[in-house]
């Protein structure tokens, strides 16, 4: 791995940590946007079978254990991003295979 | 702006899926075709960025609160086939695992955050790739992160008006100068934030942001 790319990673995780770790939990409780309209729209609830997913681990953005709390809210935001960083180098890996050399000079 | 589940009927899903899948399809067949090492690490940590900043509810109006999209954003960085994935992933992980956005609705929250803001993005792509890139670009971006955020809003609720889950008492241009104008005000946040963002990681990995995707072959902007 270049040392590029590994500064992209470090400063990309660093940032991503401090926002899903630390700035979610100050975030606004109120409903968002459709949440909202939904509400003064007086739409009632769902009205088609509902799919559900058991919560495996996360209740909303907080672990399901314990609850709402600075350290749940991080543990559980940082995991989320950390799986979706996990699948697209994964994904990004395999789809990449087989052409690094051909362009991997250019931009240099 | 996650539609929740039982909200949309099964036609409008199911038909949403088959928009989305299709577009995810032609993506990754795409991505197979150009994507390079170089450009991998930006797409992952995009995308945790976009899943750490879709938990930063901000307060827009008195009792309501908004969150960034990201698909404007992605669309302008990786192009719309890289962004396309990205969203998607993000999309799946936030459904599946945290309860947000139902999974029969996937297909819907994918094309409305993901398909249809990174083609708008990718539109200005163009613009940002310039060797500097001035006021202009900054203003087109404004617009159309708002353009991005009210029709992704816009189209929430015509799937919700197909589905029947509207109450009848309100009519579908009530619905949707409602929800419009909430997200107008999300929307400016959305470009603010995107233009900010886009200038920050050019500074950093201008190398991997360009990238030999087809679109920009033709343009001529690969390096």
């Amino acid at each position: 791995m270049t040392s590029y790319n590994r500064r992209t990673l470090i400063v990309g995780i660093a940032i991503a940590v401090l926002i899903a770790g630390v700035v979610s939990y100050f975030a606004s409780a109120n409903p968002d946007g459709l949440e909202k309209a939904q509400e003064e729209l007086g739409v009632a609830g769902p009205v088609h079978p509902a799919v559900e997913v058991p919560p495996v681990a996360f209740q909303e953005y907080n672990l399901k254990w314990i609850g709402e709390g600075f350290w749940s809210n991080a543990v559980a935001g940082v995991a989320g991003a950390a799986v979706v960083l996990a699948i697209l180098l994964g994904v990004g890996r395999l789809l990449a295979r087989g052409k690094a050399k051909a362009s991997g000079a250019a931009g240099t | 702006m996650h539609i929740a589940s039982g909200f949309l009927s099964p036609p409008v899903w199911a038909g949403a899926a088959v928009i989305s899948g299709g577009a995810l399809a032609a993506s990754l067949a795409l991505a197979r075709r150009h994507l390079d090492d170089r450009r991998v690490p930006l797409m992952g940590v995009m995308g945790a960025f976009i899943f750490a900043a879709q938990m930063v509810n901000f307060p827009v109006l008195p009792g309501t609160s908004g969150h960034l999209g990201g698909g404007f954003l992605l669309g302008i960085l990786l192009g719309a086939p890289l962004g396309v994935i990205v969203m998607a992933s993000v999309l799946m992980v936030q459904s599946l695992l945290f309860q947000d956005g139902g999974v029969e609705a996937l297909g819907a929250n994918i094309f409305m955050m993901g398909v249809m803001p990174c083609l708008l993005g990718a539109a200005v792509r163009g613009l940002w790739l310039r060797p500097k890139p001035g006021a202009a670009t900054y203003a087109v971006t404004l617009v159309l992160g708002i353009l991005a955020v009210v029709a992704g809003a816009t189209g929430v609720i015509l799937l919700l008006w197909l589905s029947d889950s509207l109450p009848r008492s309100v009519s579908l241009a009530q619905a949707i100068g409602l929800m419009g104008g909430i997200h107008a005000v999300i929307g400016v946040v959305e470009g603010v934030v995107t233009a900010a963002v886009v200038k920050f990681v050019l500074t950093m990995r201008r190398d991997a942001v360009l990238g030999p995707l087809a679109a920009d072959c033709a343009k001529g902007v690969t390096p």
